[in-house]
């Protein structure tokens, strides 16, 4: 049960790690320097804030990425450390 | 008992991440100033806090790193201790300075055009991530008797990187923008809700921080003893 909830918290991370690759790199294109010629402010703001949230998300991710990450690699080396003190 | 407390203080933690997280994103209104950044300015409410947090544990790693070599000769048991509150400051540390080092390209490369520049406050704080990172290495890799002597002297000149660059978007304005608190007429937050989502969120962060902090702490006692004892278990033998 114990290395169950380990495992979950370590695929949790990678996964979220994963999800917030994949926001970035499947990102649309920025809007070029002369989008005036090309699109509509409303579309150029609705890109904006497209790419914004995006972003937004990518770096809420990465956080609890990171943080649950580090929590796995606790809870693993405090089973660790108890095992062998035992 | 203890069980019991420490599982009501993971509970209340959780529950204030979660409330933070509403804050951040449901009631603190987007910046919608002429030149504002819409929803991007959210993540401050992750940022900026891990900073913070990440200036408290390296300060907590300095004191540690003072209390080993104050003790080291004269008491063992409490240089234990400090040098167990050194490795844990330092490392959840780095865990939340690492934090601070992702978001803020994530951020800069929407607000700024670019990941990285090499202003200042983002240099500066680099430094001290790789002072941090170099301290565990050690930690890790070394081996002999005066391995916790040269990390804790470390760890103490790693800290003095944490002043700098808290005061680096002040002596030196560049790419960085200037404080949120304490800097210019224009800096700060413009609606109480933003200040009050950042408040919660430096509350939840912290509460979070403490309590990996701790689990790191006793892992590392633990790990302690486990050693003392097999050298005591080699000079019995």
């Amino acid at each position: 049960m114990k290395k169950l909830a380990i495992g979950l918290l370590f695929a949790l991370p990678i996964a979220l790690l994963g999800w917030a690759c994949s926001l970035i790199f499947f990102a649309p294109s920025e809007p070029p320097i002369d989008w005036m010629r090309r699109m509509s402010v409303a579309d150029h703001d609705a890109l904006v804030a497209h790419l914004d949230h995006l972003y937004l998300v990518a770096a809420y991710a990465v956080t609890w990425a990171i943080q649950l990450g580090y929590l796995a690699w606790l809870g693993l080396r405090s089973d660790i450390t108890r095992n062998s003190a035992s | 008992m203890k069980k019991l407390a420490i599982s009501l203080y993971a509970a209340v933690t959780v529950a204030l991440l979660i409330w933070g997280f509403y804050q951040a994103i449901y009631v603190a209104p987007a910046d919608d100033r002429l030149g504002g950044q819409g929803e991007l300015y959210r993540i401050i409410f992750y940022h900026v806090p891990s900073a913070m947090i990440a200036f408290l544990f390296f300060a907590i790693s300095l004191a540690g790193s003072i209390g080993y070599l104050s003790f080291r000769r004269s008491r063992d048991a409490w240089a234990q201790i400090s040098d167990a509150w050194a490795l844990a400051g330092a490392e959840v540390g780095v865990v939340f300075c690492t934090v601070v080092l992702i978001t803020g390209p994530l951020w800069g490369r929407r607000a700024w055009g670019i990941w990285w520049t090499w202003d200042a406050r983002l240099t500066t704080t680099l430094v001290l991530w790789l002072i941090y990172v170099s301290y565990l290495l050690l930690r890790r890799f070394a081996a002999g008797p005066q391995v916790q002597t040269l990390a804790a002297v470390l760890g103490i000149f790693g800290a003095l990187d944490v002043p700098i660059v808290y005061m680096s978007n002040r002596w030196w304005r560049m790419q960085h923008p200037a404080p949120v608190f304490g800097g210019d007429a224009d800096s700060g937050f413009k609606d109480p809700r933003m200040l009050h989502a950042f408040a919660w969120n430096i509350l939840a962060w912290l509460a979070w921080g403490l309590l990996i902090l701790v689990v790191r702490y006793y892992v590392e006692r633990q790990s302690q003893k486990a050693a003392a004892q097999e050298v005591q278990d080699v000079l019995n033998a």
